[in-house]
């Protein structure tokens, strides 16, 4: 029996070649976009849980509210591990990393800028699973100046030589390798190169609760509540920051409590990578995010529902050709079971090719879906229990979803009438089908208006005012290595002819930046954090930056030593009112409070990416390292070659390196960019699936009314009115889909314009155009089925009878 | 009114070519009837179809109301087709999904007649056709004699010059097919030409002419007048 329907699915598959393959590849595509989505999740998922201790393991994490401003650090005060460990039996262990950035690495005569470099406490690889390949095992870090290194760090000094024993230098401090470590898993929410042992290290033996800087983990007595355990950190703040807080501030900690808040929280290991929200200063990599994980499954929900209802859906619509098949099988004695096993053996046939067809675009999209999402995810993902587990569960439900409904639907025909017509009525069968087109179109119209949307703000985020001119700035932060040459190398450059301008300062508004922030006072009290650049008198216009009020500092060197320029938020915020020029402030400048004179109020400009608002700051006129260049003309690259000649001549050892501010403008939208390509090949994918039903339901509909055609085309009518005929009701199904998809999407997309405090609008030609762009897509596949038909010679559909 | 000459047409299958029609010609004036009578298979279907210009011949010449339409398009001929021609099928050919009124309808649609006038028109071929109280059913509410009276009616409301009848009877009981042989002589006798293919010497007589055909080739012509 079952070789009998599988040779009778076979043949069916065959006899609708074109049904079938729409139906196929529609669901074949579906499953491939669902099942890697699936793996970018679940590698999202994976984050940290390589980590044998992963359920034990707790991150210390700083927030606080000082004068209504938010502050949360990933980092906190040195002491805080060691403190915890004492105080809290609950806490098993503690260990605690220091980040130094970029350091410069020398062994023999070559030096190297690109490692990462963090101190590590002594017992760091109890609490981290990364197995130590060669050297120490067991106490690799216990003695000061000794690190470890991951394999490909080791290769990168030393080629094949052995490393163990061998010194780097790191800043110019010797550090004798006593281990090598495996790489560090893709999925870790930190990546080093280098583990340098903290016990040599002084910084980490300060006992300071008023300075922060270090990642601290605390390994937790296992199935602990780690609420529980948080809840007792205020006690602890208080008992040792209180006394170092009167000490440097005067105020006590009850005082600064009462208007403000701050405390230690835990974060457990495995939520780190997506739900971090910490400033970028104290953020290791950029994590994921909770957000685009749901966006993601849920679009790699909608894409499969897609894909399964236009496989029931042209399932049906084609079974019901085979009414006169069934009537014919039914008086000849087959049973009502049997025809149900023909049809669910028809659907799972399909469905199975449609999953090996799933599997081979996997394999064929998985590098580019790599490098869209920056993920190294590997095809043996899908060999993992998890993966062939939905795959045959999927198998097992799409097969019956797309099977059951035709097998039972038809099976129950009377073989009279089953026999009597080649096609049956569908009448509110007609219903179901249109609802499901419906719901299809609803996604596909939605996932369009996303895609606008996104777009806009996109195009919104490059075309916004900034307040300065982004375009050809070269910033060169690294001059600072020239010490006091730093001055000649700036004159050098600015007599290059493409040289507009160049200004000192290392506080650029996008990308890397030198970032401060001080404290206003009102009567000897704290009042606020603000933001301070320091800049010289090159700076504002270099930047093309607008001065409003008052004047720009004076090229005269210390004249303006207690002045500063403001933007206009300070202004606002801080109720300077309509003349502010003259008026002064009190500001904390290396520990010490000095009074400043406002001289001039520059035009608000975003410092910070448009996700926030602008916020008060405040100019210093200070040097400060870093050159930031403008250039003239189109010959950007020629200039930074010659600059680079330039610094080579000042033989410092270190590579000559610069970014230019418009890509790190850009790099700052990186996310949303990403999210837009991405919402991009999905709002494609599910058009073209979509429209692959719709194609399938136009081909049924028009071999279903092949004599109707042939009649109204023998009295006269034309193939454009043909077309019009068929095209009317589905264009009517998409209409009404927008009235869903539109109120829908907008709302969601309205949530996702809220993470930035600058966004476009959305206006109605937005609707406009998602709405223009869905029909004419529909209207093209439904036209390419109809035209055909009106095409034909009526006589032949006139003469089968 | 019509003239054709060495009308051709082949179909070519897997292996074999049929030759439909073998260069056949005779001429038909206006307001004649004629019948063309022939066995199973001999090129009637075909020929009517190629009068219709529903088809393409292969050969020959056809010449429609003084004009060369052998090598006419597509559209030319739609549009000549849509004025002039009236079609009575044997099956019928009603769009189940109208009503009796719209299925009569659809020509006066197609050839651009107003809202209003349509219903004038229609309501007036359907009362001459005696099914004026059926226009709002649907065609399977209908017996066969109503459903091709209804077809005639579809036929004629366009004023056409010709009406062309694949054995417009074949589906019928002898008083139903006495009734549509009626009304086709009615309109003959109103002026319409009609060409009627049949296979049944009964209805035969009511022509004024019998063609008769063999392997797609006129073998006699009888006069009835
Ligand atoms: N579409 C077609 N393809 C192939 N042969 C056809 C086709 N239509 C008609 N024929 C052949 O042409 C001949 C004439 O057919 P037809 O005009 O339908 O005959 P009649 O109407 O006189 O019974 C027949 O032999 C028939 O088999
Ligand atoms: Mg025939």
């Amino acid at each position: 029996m079952i070789r009998n329907y599988i040779k009778i699915a076979w043949r069916n598959l065959i006899k609708n070649k074109a049904i079938s393959s729409i139906n196929i590849i529609g669901l074949a595509i579906g499953i491939a976009s669902c099942l890697l989505i699936v793996l970018f999740v679940l590698d999202e998922l994976s984050y940290d849980r390589f980590n044998e201790r992963k359920d034990e393991v707790f991150r210390v994490v700083f927030r606080a509210n000082v004068n209504g401003e938010l502050i949360k650090e990933a980092v906190v005060m040195p002491p805080v591990a060691q403190t915890l460990k004492q105080e809290f039996p609950e806490v098993v262990d503690a260990t605690r990393f220091k980040r130094i950035p970029s350091p410069k690495v020398s062994y023999e005569k070559n030096n190297y800028r690109n490692g990462k470099f963090a101190y590590v406490d002594p017992n760091f690889f109890d609490v981290f699973t990364l197995p130590i390949i060669k050297g120490n095992k067991v106490a690799p870090l216990d003695k000061p100046n000794t690190i470890v290194l991951t394999k490909n760090e080791a290769i990168k000094y030393f080629g094949k030589e052995d490393p163990i024993g061998k010194i780097l230098l790191v800043n110019d401090l010797q550090f004798e390798i006593t281990a090598i470590i495996d790489n560090m898993p893709n999925n870790s929410h930190f990546h080093f190169d280098m583990l340098a042992s903290m016990v040599g290290y002084s910084a980490a033996k300060n006992t300071s609760w008023m300075n922060s800087g270090f990642y601290t983990y605390l390994v937790l007595k296992k199935g602990l509540d780690y609420k529980s355990l948080e809840s007792k950190f205020s006690a602890i703040i208080e008992k040792y920051m209180g006394p170092q807080m009167k000490e440097e501030t005067g105020m006590t900690f009850a005082e600064f409590t009462k208007d403000n808040q701050l405390g230690l929280f835990l974060q457990p290991l495995t939520d780190i990578h997506l739900n971090s929200d910490f400033s970028s200063a104290s953020t290791l990599e950029q994590g994921g995010d909770m957000k685009s994980v749901y966006i993601f499954c849920s679009i790699a929900l909608f894409m499969l529902l897609i894909a399964c209802v236009n496989f029931m859906n042209l399932s049906t619509a084609s079974a019901t050709k085979r009414a006169k098949e069934v009537g014919v099988r039914k008086v000849l004695g087959s049973k009502k079971s049997q025809l149900i096993g023909q049809f669910l053996t028809e659907a799972f046939f399909s469905t199975a090719a449609a999953m090996l067809l799933a599997v081979i675009l996997i394999v064929i999209m998985l590098p580019f879906f790599n490098n869209l999402f920056d993920k190294e995810l590997q095809m043996t993902y899908l060999l993992e229990p998890q993966i062939v587990f939905t795959l045959v569960s999927l198998l097992i439900v799409i097969s019956l979803l797309a099977g059951v409904y035709p097998a039972f639907y038809i099976a129950s025909f009377k073989p009279i009438a089953a026999l009597k017509s080649k096609f049956l009525s569908t009448g509110n069968k007609k219903g179901v089908r249109s609802g499901l087109v419906v719901f299809q179109f609803v996604i596909s119209a939605g996932l369009i208006l996303a895609t606008l949307i996104v777009d806009k703000q996109m195009t919104f985020i490059q075309n916004k005012d900034i307040g300065y001119n982004k375009k050809q700035l070269l910033v060169l932060r690294e001059s600072y290595f020239l010490g006091p040459n730093q001055t000649s190398f700036k004159n050098q450059i600015l007599t290059d002819p493409r040289v507009e301008r160049v200004t000192s300062s290392g506080h650029v508004p996008a990308g890397v930046t030198n970032n401060s922030v001080t404290g206003i006072y009102v009567n000897q009290k704290f009042d606020r954090r603000v933001n301070i650049f320091y800049i010289d008198d090159e700076y504002i216009p270099t930047m093309g930056m607008k001065l409003i009020e008052g004047r720009n500092f004076s090229n005269n060197f210390g004249a303006d030593s207690l002045n500063i320029i403001v933007n206009e938020t300070t202004i606002n915020k801080l109720g300077y009112g309509s003349n502010p020029i003259g008026k002064t402030m009190i500001i904390g400048v290396n520990d010490d409070l000095k009074t400043f004179k406002i001289i001039g109020v520059v035009k608000d400009f975003h410092f910070r990416s448009l996700h926030q608002k602008i916020e008060p700051l405040i100019m210093l006129n200070k040097s400060s390292s870093g050159l930031i260049v403008r250039a003239k003309g189109a010959d950007m690259s020629g200039l930074i070659t010659s600059i680079s000649k330039l610094w080579n001549n000042y033989q410092v050892n270190e590579p000559f390196t610069y970014t230019l501010l418009d890509d790190s403008y850009n790099e700052t939208y990186m996310a949303e960019q990403r999210m837009g390509t991405i919402l991009k090949i999905f709002a494609i994918l599910t058009i073209f699936i979509a429209c692959l039903g719709l194609f399938g339901l136009v081909t049924f509909t028009t071999e279903q009314r092949f004599k109707e055609i042939g009649v109204r085309k023998v009295l006269g009518s034309t193939v454009s009115q043909i077309v019009l005929m068929i095209s009317e009701y589905f264009i009517k199904l998409v209409m009404v889909s927008f009235a869903i998809a539109f109120p829908l999407g907008y709302y969601s997309m309205n949530i996702w314009l809220q993470d930035f405090a600058y966004r476009t609008k959305i206006e109605w030609p937005t609707f406009l155009i998602a709405g223009f762009i869905t029909i004419c897509i529909a209207f093209i596949t439904i036209s390419f089925r109809s035209i055909k038909a009106a095409q034909t010679n009526p006589i032949k559909s006139l003469r089968t009878e | 009114m019509i003239k054709i000459t060495d009308l051709e047409k082949y179909y070519k299958t897997e292996e074999l070519q049929t030759i439909a029609l073998n260069k056949l010609s005779f001429d038909v004036k206006k307001g004649e009837f004629v019948a063309i009578m022939g066995p199973s298979g001999c090129g009637k279907s075909t020929l009517l179809n190629i009068l219709g210009m529903l088809d393409d011949s292969d050969g020959g010449s056809f010449i429609f109301n003084g004009e060369e339409v052998i090598h006419y398009n597509e559209r030319k001929r739609a549009n000549i087709r849509k004025h002039n021609i009236g079609f009575v099928f044997q099956s019928f050919n009603l769009i189940d999904q109208l009503t009796v009124f719209e299925n009569v309808e659809l020509p006066l649609i197609y050839t651009g007649v107003k809202k209003a006038e349509r219903k004038k028109k229609v309501h007036e071929v359907l009362e001459k056709m005696q099914i004026m109280h059926r226009r709002k059913h649907f065609p399977q509410q209908l017996s066969g004699g109503q459903q091709q009276r209804v077809a005639v009616a579809r036929a004629v409301v366009n004023n056409p010059k010709l009406i062309l009848a694949d054995e417009p009877t074949g589906n019928l009981d002898s008083s139903n097919g006495n009734e549509v042989m009626d009304l086709l002589t009615e309109l003959n006798k109103q002026g319409t030409t009609i060409i009627m293919v049949t296979h049944s010497e009964h209805d035969a007589k009511f022509s004024h002419r019998i063609i008769r055909m063999l392997d797609g080739q006129k073998v006699i012509e009888n006069s009835l007048i």
